[in-house]
């Protein structure tokens, strides 16, 4: 039982001990003896009213038999009253009885319906268990995978990281190559338009002024471009 | 659970031995002796004195007789609040038997209620009761039942029957399974050091979290300073039906266990004593 509950269960009869049981006892007496006198004082108006009636002083023996049967009969009163509330007790019993069974029925009803709840629960759990248990499988699969791919991609960044080397470093031959070949080629062109220039002045006679045979020599020079190397 | 259902007897027959005497004021035929009555806590003070009142005026002229009310250390009793909650506000630590004094003149009209009969002791018990219900299940147990039904709780009361008290009762104490809880707990606290009645406010049993609440959770909220600091004496007592229960019980369990038969959980906050 939860320590509050005990606590209050312990204070309530600690309470009763303190304020109820030193009284009841006394208390109850007192009131059983006032409701007697009250009886009594009842009766002994009455017996009072029919003596005067019948003009006698002393009790006698009809007046104490009179006494004993009205005491007889608020004794049964008494009784057939508690009869009554017993009986009504009865009855409050027997509907607590079936209020316990309805109960009993509906908590009933509640713990199937729970169970079924439950058991559903159960059977999802096991699902999803298996699900994960794939998934989990498919994840590591996937990452040997990647390991894999990723090692692939190492090796090929590497391959393509020399192959840029060896491109770079045949562009840098080719430019050589190139610019050497362009070289040639100027050279080339220099020496024929000499020698055209020596052939033309040769075949041909002084010219009147030197400033136009230099402007025609310039036109035949070559037009190439050099390559960085 | 039975070890509850003890609770609920325990509560229900929790009884106070008290001393009725005449006040010196009033005109009597001869020297009126005191009336000695066990008086149910869950009951109201004019509904168990008729014999108080056929006591005392036996030595009383019908003239020097109006409408009987009580007084204790000069505190008019308010009849419409529980005898039990009344004792544990105003006389929790005193000797008992518990000494009131009988008045049938100069009522306090100001401070007390008029009690003509005992319908109007069942109004304000049935007006309660549908109070609660509003704040536990939006009065939809209580406008469920026939009239007869609310006859069986009064007459419960009036009767002290327990079981046909709470063959009825018990409707009034049930709530979803799923939901944890009534919807609000119908509470008042009182005191004796303010001028206010009582506090009542909304209350759920169950936190935004689903966590159930207790009396100290309550008492947080609506009274910090009866919530005893380590270190610190203790300030105020907590009393509900004459015990002080521990600050973790859930207030859901208090206000199925212990309320009144008005269904209101009466706890009452008085100053601790000194010794």
């Amino acid at each position: 039982m939860e320590s509050w509950k005990s606590h209050v269960r312990t204070e309530l009869f600690h309470r009763d001990c303190r304020e109820k049981d030193p009284f009841s006892g006394l208390y109850g007496k007192v009131s059983r003896l006032e409701e007697m006198l009250d009886f009594h004082m009842e009766l002994w108006k009455d017996m009072d009213t029919l003596r005067s009636k019948t003009n006698k002083r002393c009790p006698d023996e009809g007046g104490t038999l009179y006494l004993r049967v009205n005491e007889l009969e608020f004794l049964n009163r008494q009784l057939k009253q508690t009869i009554s509330e017993l009986t009504s007790s009865l009855y409050l019993k027997e509907a607590e009885l079936q209020y316990c069974h309805s109960q009993i029925t509906r908590y009933r009803t509640e713990a199937v319906m729970l169970a079924q709840g439950a058991s559903s629960l159960q059977a999802d759990l096991a699902e999803y268990e298996y699900q994960l248990e794939c998934q989990s499988k498919e994840l590591s699969i996937l990452r040997l995978e990647h390991q894999t791919v990723k090692e692939e991609l190492t090796s090929v960044n590497l391959q393509k990281e020399q192959f840029l080397d060896r491109w770079l470093e045949e562009k840098k031959e080719e430019a050589k190559r190139i610019n050497k070949h362009n070289a040639t080629q100027e050279r080339w062109q220099r020496l024929a338009g000499r020698m055209k220039k020596r052939y033309r002045a040769r075949s041909r006679p002084p010219p009147p002024c030197v400033a136009n045979s230099t402007s025609e020599i310039k036109t035949m020079e070559p037009q190439h471009q050099r390559l960085p190397s | 659970m039975a070890d509850d259902k003890d609770v609920l007897r325990d509560v229900w027959f929790g009884r106070i031995p008290a001393c009725f005497t005449l006040s010196p004021d009033e005109i009597t035929e001869r020297e009126a002796e005191p009336y000695y009555l066990l008086l149910p806590r869950v009951s109201y003070l004019t509904l168990v004195t008729d014999k108080v009142k056929k006591h005392f005026l036996k030595v009383m002229k019908a003239e020097d007789v109006e409408e009987i009310w009580f007084e204790y250390e000069g505190s008019p009793l308010k009849w419409h609040f529980p005898t039990g909650m009344l004792f544990d506000l105003h006389a929790s630590n005193t000797a008992l038997p518990w000494n009131i004094t009988v008045h049938f003149k100069n009522f306090p009209e100001h401070e007390l209620l008029h009690c003509a009969s005992n319908s109007v002791i069942e109004a304000h018990f049935m007006s309660c009761i549908k109070e609660a219900d509003a704040l536990k299940h939006k009065s939809q147990v209580i406008n469920d039942m026939q009239k007869k039904d609310h006859k069986q709780l009064w007459m419960g009361l009036q009767n002290d029957k327990f079981d046909q008290f709470w063959a009825m009762n018990r409707k009034l104490m049930e709530y979803p399974t799923e939901e944890g809880g009534f919807r609000y707990i119908p509470f008042r606290i009182y005191q004796t050091m303010s001028e206010r009645p009582f506090i009542q406010k909304l209350f759920r049993p169950v936190s935004p979290e689903g966590n159930q609440l207790t009396l100290g959770d309550l008492l947080k909220e609506l009274f910090p300073a009866a919530i005893c600091v380590e270190d610190e004496p203790k300030r105020y007592q907590v009393i509900i039906h004459g015990i002080e229960p521990l600050l973790e019980t859930p207030i859901q369990w208090l206000s199925e266990h212990l309320s009144h038969p008005d269904n209101f959980l009466h706890i009452s906050i008085i100053p601790a004593p000194s010794d």
